[in-house]
């Protein structure tokens, strides 16, 4: 059973006049009102609905100087409720959706570039795999020779032949599927 | 999941610790005791840094220096209300705040009064007085002690809307700042108070709508 607007007011009447018992009252009886309020509008950041919640009764506590009792009660509270959810908002902006994610990532030439990473993999997968080792270590991770042939197990210059052999290979593919 | 470091629960019994009673129109004695420490420090400042006018006695006998203080205490006057309009969560947008150009009007029409029976020749005088290139950024810097006690006072308060609550805040901030100017400034023309001394008070409204987002936060 939730509490409406008359029995929360006088809580709050209560609660400014001294009485702990009303405020706690009050206090208790916000959670559901201001849960469902926050539910609404915050759809799947269910985790971060207490956060503000909470951040919500303790503005309700300390800031209860502001409610003039001539006016609505829940037009206060829900005052303050969307002010701290704006606020909420305004320190985890880094948590919002992103609308439209891949027409970004077009435009800022990610789809292109993995594109060629996977022509790249295609026809090294046509070379011998020893050759194939020898330029993905050194010509795309960015080894030296030395660092690629003790990663590869293999001597320097089989590293160096390999390359030199494998980039013919892969030159000779590609002209002739450009032909 | 992100839970809270304290449960609900226990934040509600810790705050139903401590219910002092909230005192009737406690809202305006906060404003009004942050906006009166800032007004002491800055008639300390208007006493002891620029010395109150001479003849003070003599000016509160005549008219200039009422005009001059009836324009800035009615422009502080309804920025303080506005202010503590704005500083609940609910407040609606404070529209009357159009009867801040009544008292700009009524100075334009005395300004002009006086330019006319006087001859061209003494306008620029009128206008500049003996101190315009300092009058504004006195106003101005009196201004700060008494934003400063608002903003003390706010500390209490919920506004929502930051960058109204804080130009409003400034503008009250200017107004008085301004009236306490008087005690010090010796210019007598209404051209010339309309001119500097609004300057003035609009910078500090500026500088609250500037700082009222980032100082207003709660």
């Amino acid at each position: 059973m939730r509490a409406g607007e008359e029995q929360l007011k006088a809580w709050m009447i209560a609660g400014l006049a001294g009485d702990a018992r009303a405020h706690a009252d009050l206090l208790r009886a916000l959670l559901p009102v201001l849960r469902a309020f926050l539910r609404r509008r915050m759809a799947g950041q269910d985790d971060q609905i207490e956060d503000i919640v909470q951040d919500v009764l303790i503005a309700v506590h300390t800031r209860r100087a502001t409610y003039d009792p001539a006016r609505p009660f829940t037009g206060w509270l829900f005052a303050i409720a969307r002010y701290k959810m704006i606020d909420h908002f305004r320190v985890n902006g880094r948590t919002c959706t992103i609308e439209g994610l891949e027409d970004i990532l077009e435009a800022e030439g990610f789809a292109e570039a993995a594109d060629a990473r996977a022509d790249v993999t295609r026809l090294l997968q046509t070379i011998p795999a020893k050759q194939a080792a020898a330029i993905r270590a050194t010509r795309l991770d960015g080894l030296s020779t030395a660092e690629a042939a003790a990663r590869e197990g293999l001597g320097e210059s089989d590293v160096k032949v390999s390359v030199h052999r494998g980039l013919k290979a892969l030159a000779e593919r590609v002209k002739g599927s450009l032909r | 999941m992100n839970r809270p470091p304290i449960s609900t629960d226990d934040l509600i019994a810790s705050l139903a610790q401590n219910v002092a009673p909230v005192r009737r129109h406690a809202l305006g004695r906060r404003l009004g005791l942050g906006l009166g420490l800032g007004a002491v420090i800055t008639l300390v400042l208007v006493g002891a840094g620029l010395g109150f006018r001479p003849d003070l006695g003599i000016a509160m006998q005549g008219t200039a220096f009422w005009v001059k203080w009836l324009y800035t205490a009615s422009l502080g006057l309804c920025a303080i209300m506005a202010t503590a309009q704005m500083a609940r969560p609910d407040a609606p947008m404070p529209r009357w705040l159009w009867v801040l150009a009544l008292p700009v009007a009524g100075l334009a029409m005395i300004g002009g009064a006086e330019m006319a029976q006087a001859p061209r020749s003494q306008w620029l005088a009128m206008w500049l007085g003996h101190s315009w290139k300092v009058c504004s950024t006195l106003v101005f810097v009196l201004s700060v002690p008494i934003f400063a006690g608002l903003l003390w006072s706010f500390r209490r308060l919920a506004p929502t809307r930051l960058r109204l609550a804080g130009a409003t805040a400034g503008l009250a901030a200017g107004g008085w700042a301004a009236m306490l100017y008087c005690l010090h400034c010796p210019e007598v023309s209404a051209i010339f108070v309309l001119t500097w001394y609004t300057l003035g008070i609009g910078m500090a409204c500026a500088l609250g709508a500037l700082l009222g987002p980032r100082l207003l936060r709660w």
